[in-house]
């Protein structure tokens, strides 16, 4: 398998848990605090760190302090890993959506047989 | 999310004439596309032909370009007419590793046919590792942002 094919296999993974799902659901609106997250999933502050580890280790999240205070985290999404793999579908469905109305009118219309 | 993508026609044909119509009149009805030229100089002609011993499975799915020069995009994997079409699908700039699959099944629905392209491997497709999101774009986040909706909507009840 590529190393594409590993990344996503990773974020599907990441994503499989409902906890995690809540969290980029979360974060897809703004960037929050842990602790948020941990109040608006109504899990503890151990769970919602293992899960926020497990998001950052399949590259879905990524982590910074403000600058006034080095002991907050704040979580953001990071769009990479998928975007891109989207795109080229959008491409892709684009183009034989396209070729396949050309199939129909040439078997349909077309002057053969 | 899976890295495939799915679309499908009905033709007012059979099966069988709906296999020969794609495969031997494919340069008669194939829109060039812009998006996904298969060379600098396309568009060309494309067709499937015969591989050396006549065989159409190991045969290839070519486009011949303007001068003359002819492109592989791919060998064709499956050949059952009437029913199922595998082949190979590369552009020239696809980087080494890079690989997709079309796979077109010919389904008889009534006395017409229902013809599904599967175009799948996308995921060997590289992952930008740009530096981009260390430049907020809000045009982006905001794409981004609609983005992860859909793909948890999706998601959700979906047994992974």
């Amino acid at each position: 398998m590529s190393r594409n094919a590993q990344a996503v296999d990773r974020t599907l993974e990441a994503l499989a848990d409902p906890h995690r799902r809540r969290v980029v659901d979360l974060l897809s609106q703004r960037p929050r605090r842990a602790g948020e997250l941990a109040e608006a999933t109504g899990l503890g502050a151990p769970a919602m760190s293992r899960h926020l580890r497990a998001l950052r280790q399949a590259g879905l999240v990524e982590e910074s302090h403000p600058e006034f205070d080095a002991r907050v985290r704040i979580y953001r999404l990071r769009p990479e890993p998928m975007a891109h793999l989207r795109e080229w579908l959008e491409r892709a469905e684009r183009l034989w959506s396209e070729q396949l109305l050309a199939f129909k009118a040439h078997v349909e219309n077309g002057a053969r047989k | 999310m899976s890295s495939r993508v799915l679309v499908s026609v009905r033709v007012k044909a059979d099966p069988v004439r709906a296999f020969d119509a794609f495969t031997q009149e494919i340069g008669e009805w194939w829109r060039p596309n812009l998006m996904f030229r298969f060379t600098p100089r396309s568009p060309g002609v494309v067709s499937f032909v015969q591989g050396d011993d006549g065989a159409w499975e190991g045969g290839r799915f070519i486009e011949t370009l303007p001068g003359g020069k002819v492109f592989e995009v791919g060998t064709i994997r499956v050949w059952k007419p009437g029913d199922q079409l595998v082949f190979g699908w590369r552009c020239a700039w696809f980087e080494p590793g890079m690989d997709t699959e079309v796979q077109v099944r010919f389904e008889p629905v009534g006395d017409e046919t229902r013809v599904t392209v599967e175009h799948g491997g996308w995921d060997t497709v590289p992952v930008e590792n740009a530096a981009r999101h260390n430049f907020p774009n809000v045009f982006f986040l905001k794409h981004e942002a609609e983005w992860w909706t859909s793909m948890l909507a999706s998601l959700k009840g979906r047994a992974l």
